[in-house]
């Protein structure tokens, strides 16, 4: 048992798939209890059900209607969200008054619920993309300024100071020593920041649109569609899931020295 | 001899902080070091021997006094000078190899003949064969090799040594300090080296300079008169202990006071 602990817990090939494989199957198996004992089928549905009408949705297209817009709405404002967080972030490391004064604004801004702005940004902007937009950017922003920030800050200084006796230029340090080790925390800030976004976008959805999973959810909360409501709701887990772990192979691959340090 | 490679002219430091009292870490410290000549900085922790070395390099300026190198004033880092840090600063995200050209890129050398010039820094550290290793994947031995490699590689004149072997355990120092010795013979730099440890400034120096603390100040210099080569066997010789007893006599008053303990009766 210890050694399947032990190997669960490595990084070999297939560990990781496997502890997935393990959370997804108590997960139904807790979901399939739940199901068992709340009978109500307008407040509960089991997971064949479930699957039943998405298989349903997919068929009749709705499904695709829904991907299609949520999809796109993120595919748009998420890269927008990384390039610009990140840029914020180098601007405020790079001046020592913007990270004293910034800071606490940062913090408030980042614990402030900015989706319950949503209905403001829905009736500036309209039901579209615009609306979608800036608030999936709001929401997915802040956890990439702050690692940035802090993962540049952060470098450790014997590296900086080995650099300068090298005679390295403030831009020559940036380069090669306190970007390249900021690079895989910031990545870990954008795996924090997808799943804000998969939220952003679905809270937009509920205050207004024409299509997505967050309009098929609020409909289907409507009619009491319980099994239609979990199931994009499983698919949004399913899109959350897929990020984290391309996000967090990308984090491991970029800085495998953090591994071996046991961090 | 000749003209000195090194002067530190009336060297002081005191460091300022808001809302903290100044400390002064060095006092009209006045040093010179000879071309090729291995001197060694031994003193109590307190004695500021990190901050000369930190001034001498560049990296910090003295609140007082100068320094030159080959008469020239010293006010920012410089290839005629390199520094192997108590800490291995190798950057984890390169290979060994690009640790070793490191400084030669930042200097502008092309890719090419910085290469070749790292290759035969590495071969004489002993690392050949894991140029293509990261930083992690070696002994802590051998991350202080690279470190040394990287710093002859942009061939300094002198190498400052800020406690390179604190970190690594008694058998692996002992050999580091021989493979020192092997590349100060190859290389013929000038070598200032700081550290705690009497018996290892004793086996490599050819002058030991003695430092009091708060503030540090030169307390004596002593000619470490044994021959070359030096072997590790050496440390048992009567010679070698006179030396190594003479020195902890200067210096243990402070120890035993940084400890907290009372001077001896």
């Amino acid at each position: 048992m210890k050694a399947f602990f032990d190997w669960l817990e490595s990084d070999l090939r297939g560990a990781g798939t496997a502890r997935i494989a393990l959370s997804l199957a108590v997960f139904f198996i807790a979901w399939q209890l739940l199901a068992l004992m709340v009978t109500n089928t307008m407040i509960m549905a089991p997971p064949l059900a479930v699957f039943k009408s998405l298989w349903a949705e997919a068929q009749s297209g709705a499904m695709w209607k829904h991907a299609f817009a949520t999809v796109g709405v993120v595919l748009i404002s998420f890269p927008v969200a990384v390039v610009l967080g990140v840029l914020i972030g180098l601007a405020l490391a790079s001046s020592r008054l913007m990270t004293l004064t910034a800071g606490p604004l940062l913090t408030a801004m980042y614990s402030v619920p900015v989706v319950a702005l949503a209905p403001i940004f829905v009736a500036w902007l309209g039901l579209g993309l615009a609306s979608k937009f800036v608030i999936v950017v709001l929401v997915a922003i802040f956890p990439v300024i702050v690692s940035t920030e802090v993962a540049l800050r952060s470098t450790e200084a014997h590296l900086i100071e080995a650099a300068r006796s090298f005679n390295a230029s403030r831009m020559q340090i940036f380069t090669t020593v306190t970007f390249p080790f900021a690079v895989p925390f910031i990545v870990g800030g954008v795996r924090v920041a997808w799943a804000r976004a998969l939220v952003g976008v679905v809270v937009a959805e509920f205050f207004g649109a024409f299509a997505g999973f967050g309009f098929a959810i609020l409909a289907a909360g409507q009619t009491f569609d319980t099994p239609v409501l979990l199931g994009y709701v499983f698919v949004l887990g399913i899109m959350g899931l897929i990020g984290s772990v391309l996000l967090r192979a990308l984090e491991r691959g970029l800085a495998p020295w953090r591994e071996e340090l046991g961090q | 001899m000749s003209v000195p490679i090194l002067e530190v002219r009336g060297v002081s430091k005191t460091f300022r902080r808001a809302g903290q009292p100044s400390v002064e870490a060095l006092s009209r410290i006045d040093m010179s070091v000879a071309r090729g000549e291995f001197v060694s900085i031994v003193g109590a922790s307190g004695s500021g021997k990190s901050t000369l070395v930190r001034i001498i390099d560049g990296l910090m300026p003295p609140s007082s006094g100068e320094v030159r190198v080959e008469g020239e004033h010293v006010t920012a880092p410089g290839p005629d000078r390199a520094v192997v840090f108590q800490q291995d600063s190798l950057l984890p995200w390169k290979s060994v190899m690009d640790n070793v050209m490191y400084g030669l890129r930042i200097a502008g050398v092309a890719y090419t003949e910085a290469r070749g010039k790292a290759q035969h820094f590495i071969d004489l550290a002993g690392l050949t064969g894991f140029e293509t290793h990261y930083p992690h994947q070696l002994s802590g031995g051998m991350r202080q090799r690279v470190n040394v490699a990287r710093a002859l590689a942009v061939g300094p004149k002198i190498l400052l040594l800020d406690e390179p072997f604190a970190a690594l355990d008694s058998q692996t120092r002992e050999i580091m300090q021989t493979e020192l010795l092997k590349i100060w013979n190859a290389e013929k730099k000038t070598v200032i080296l700081i550290t705690h440890q009497i018996e290892e400034a004793v086996f490599l120096s050819d002058r030991v300079v003695v430092f009091s603390a708060r503030p540090g100040t030169v307390r004596a210099s002593i000619n470490i008169d044994l021959p070359r080569p030096r072997t590790l066997e050496m440390k048992r010789t009567v010679a070698f202990t006179a030396h190594v007893d003479r020195i902890w006599k200067l210096i243990e008053h402070e120890v035993r006071s940084a400890m907290g303990l009372s001077a001896l009766p």
